[in-house]
């Protein structure tokens, strides 16, 4: 049973179509990630999967139902949170996402303090699970929110943005803990992202929402200039470090575009590199990203 | 007169029996309001009633019934209203301002000597009876066996909106539940303190006890634990020493938020020099 299953789904938000004719599958223990530009839909994808957000065409499964508020067999990440000023304890917070949905006096102090222990300890959030939410950094914040989201044991685990105004180190470690929550609990993970390069070599399936589409397919299939330049609606470069690294970078307009007086040296735009999977480090390719990983592909 | 002798004045326990009981309601109540930065909305709430009281009085009913009818109405108005918190913002305020011109208007209407809506603003403690106590100390009691029944999911909801909406829970209606509770607590600390004063039990005890604890639970009964302590010792020293309670109970309130506030810049300042 998949976790997840898009049959010709459409969605259409404030009478503005978003995308349509989705047909998408989420396999359980696997890790996915979505792509596109600002405005896509990508958050919208995960509402329809949480019940938040009606599909205006075809159909979408949880777990072979129909998504609903309140899947206890669902975790999510929300991307705004209010963390940043809340006076109140990582270990607290998490045991919300625990019993929080519970009303009345009933308690289940022992089961309710064990599975926080574990969530914070299997995030990495031990050392200040008592520290106000408020007093932590990014990285610890979002750490502590991954416990939060799956303190429950959900099956599949929405994570919208999770790695955005982190640091290059943060990013990784995040990263890290993701992969490390898949292969712990089997569940399956989608990531909302802007950037592919920290998730790679995690990921198992790509979404990507182009142009009101959204298509799915292994890491290979997206890393290509031609497709991700229509992704992003903006030149993309693939380059290769050194140590065999892909790295996908956003190129300056100048490379973009064919230059009047062309340079001999100069990326002469990016379709003419269309179809390639892989470049060299060109002295002229003035990356808009930093190389993301220096570690072994 | 000996000090035991003005404690065992009827007025004097009626009003100690009643601020006991808005303490509490207020403190716990009040916990939230900190919590969920509404406090602009518990200011309005209070205000409103204060143009509810005079229309009542204009028509020759009770203050009371004018103070309960328009805070109910100016909750409800706000909680529908102000689903995110920047619509919040003006909706409170217009709400506000609408029923102050309100009362201004029925004020001006009455030709009578306004004295009511004078203990409306600034508070009458010492002049509840038993029939005030027994309406005091039943609501408080709804609002907190009301508020015990919805704490954990309404922390959730005021912690984490989005990921509260996607787990089941309602914000809509945990906001509107939150701010009826909120304008009952307004109406009862509104006969203790008055409207202008309200605040020294809503927003101030609970301040406090935020800087001090960070887990929520303890700060709730902290909060009313100040709540509590200042209203007795306000009344007491009203009491025994002169002064209006409702001020001896603002200044106290008012000064363990301060004395929360110092000792944790002093602790922060402490960490920061163990840190260099």
């Amino acid at each position: 049973m998949s976790a997840v299953e898009f049959r010709d789904a459409s969605v259409v938000r404030g009478g503005r179509l978003i995308w349509r004719e989705a047909n998408v599958t989420i396999e359980p223990g696997s890790i996915n990630v979505v792509l596109g530009p600002n405005g896509a839909g990508k958050s919208t994808l995960l509402e329809t999967v949480l019940g938040l957000v009606p599909l205006s065409d075809g159909s979408v499964r949880v777990f072979n139902e129909p998504p609903a508020r309140g899947n206890a067999r669902v975790g999510y990440l929300p991307q705004s949170r209010r963390d940043s000023d809340l006076r109140v304890t990582a270990r607290e917070y998490v045991g919300l996402g625990f019993d929080g949905t519970r009303f009345g006096w009933g308690r289940d102090a022992a089961s309710k303090t064990k599975a926080v222990r574990d969530a914070l300890a299997l995030a990495g959030a031990t050392v200040f699970a008592d520290r106000p939410l408020y007093a932590l950094s990014g990285g610890q914040r979002q750490r502590v929110a991954l416990a939060h989201a799956s303190v429950f044991h959900p099956a599949l685990l929405l994570l919208d943005e999770p790695l955005a105004a982190l640091d290059l180190a943060a990013q990784g470690e995040i990263v890290d803990l993701i992969n490390l929550f898949r292969d712990t609990t089997g569940a399956a993970v989608v990531v909302v992202a802007h950037d592919l390069n920290p998730l790679a070599p995690i990921v198992d399936q790509v979404l990507w929402i182009a142009r009101r589409q959204v298509r799915s397919g292994p890491l290979d299939d997206v890393v290509n200039e031609a497709v991700l330049s229509e992704l992003y609606g903006h030149a993309i470069e693939i380059v290769v470090t050194p140590r065999g690294r892909r790295v996908i970078v956003g190129l300056e307009e100048e490379f973009a575009h064919p230059h009047p007086h062309p340079h001999p040296h100069s990326p002469t735009g990016a379709h003419a590199h269309a179809g390639a999977t892989s470049g060299h480090v060109d002295e002229e390719t003035h990356a808009h990203f930093a190389e993301y990983y220096e570690g072994d592909a | 007169m000996s000090l035991w002798f003005l404690l065992s004045l009827a007025f004097v326990q009626h009003a100690f029996y009643a601020v006991s009981a808005v303490a509490v309601a207020a403190g716990a109540v009040g916990y939230f309001v900190v919590l969920r930065r509404q406090a602009f909305a518990a200011h309005a709430i209070g205000h409103v009633g204060f143009a509810g009281a005079a229309g009542a009085v204009l028509l020759g009913l009770a203050p009371v019934i004018g103070l309960l009818g328009f805070c109910l109405v100016a909750g409800v108005l706000i909680g529908l209203g102000g689903a995110t918190l920047s619509d919040r913002d003006a909706v409170v305020g217009v709400t506000l301002t609408a029923a102050l011109g309100l009362g201004v208007l029925f004020i001006s209407l009455y030709s009578g000597y306004a004295d009511a809506t004078y203990s409306i603003l600034f508070g009458q403690i010492l002049g509840v009876t038993w029939g005030d106590v027994t309406l005091v100390a039943s609501v408080s009691l709804v609002v907190v066996a009301a508020l015990s029944l919805i704490y954990r999911p309404l922390l959730f909801v005021s912690v984490d909106p989005s990921s509260a909406q996607a787990r089941g829970l309602s914000e809509r209606v945990l906001s509107l539940i939150f701010l009826t509770l909120l304008a009952l607590t307004t109406v009862v600390a509104i006969q203790i303190v008055g409207v202008l004063l309200v605040f020294s039990l809503l927003v101030a005890p609970a301040a406090a006890a935020e800087q001090l604890t960070n887990r929520p639970l303890r700060a709730l009964a902290l909060s009313c634990a100040i709540a509590l302590v200042s209203s007795w010792l306000g009344l007491f020293l009203a009491v025994w020493w002169g002064g209006p309670v409702s001020f001896w109970i603002t200044a106290l309130a008012s000064s363990t938020y301060v004395v929360a506030r110092s000792r944790d810049a002093w602790r922060t300042r402490q960490r920061a020099t163990r840190v260099a």
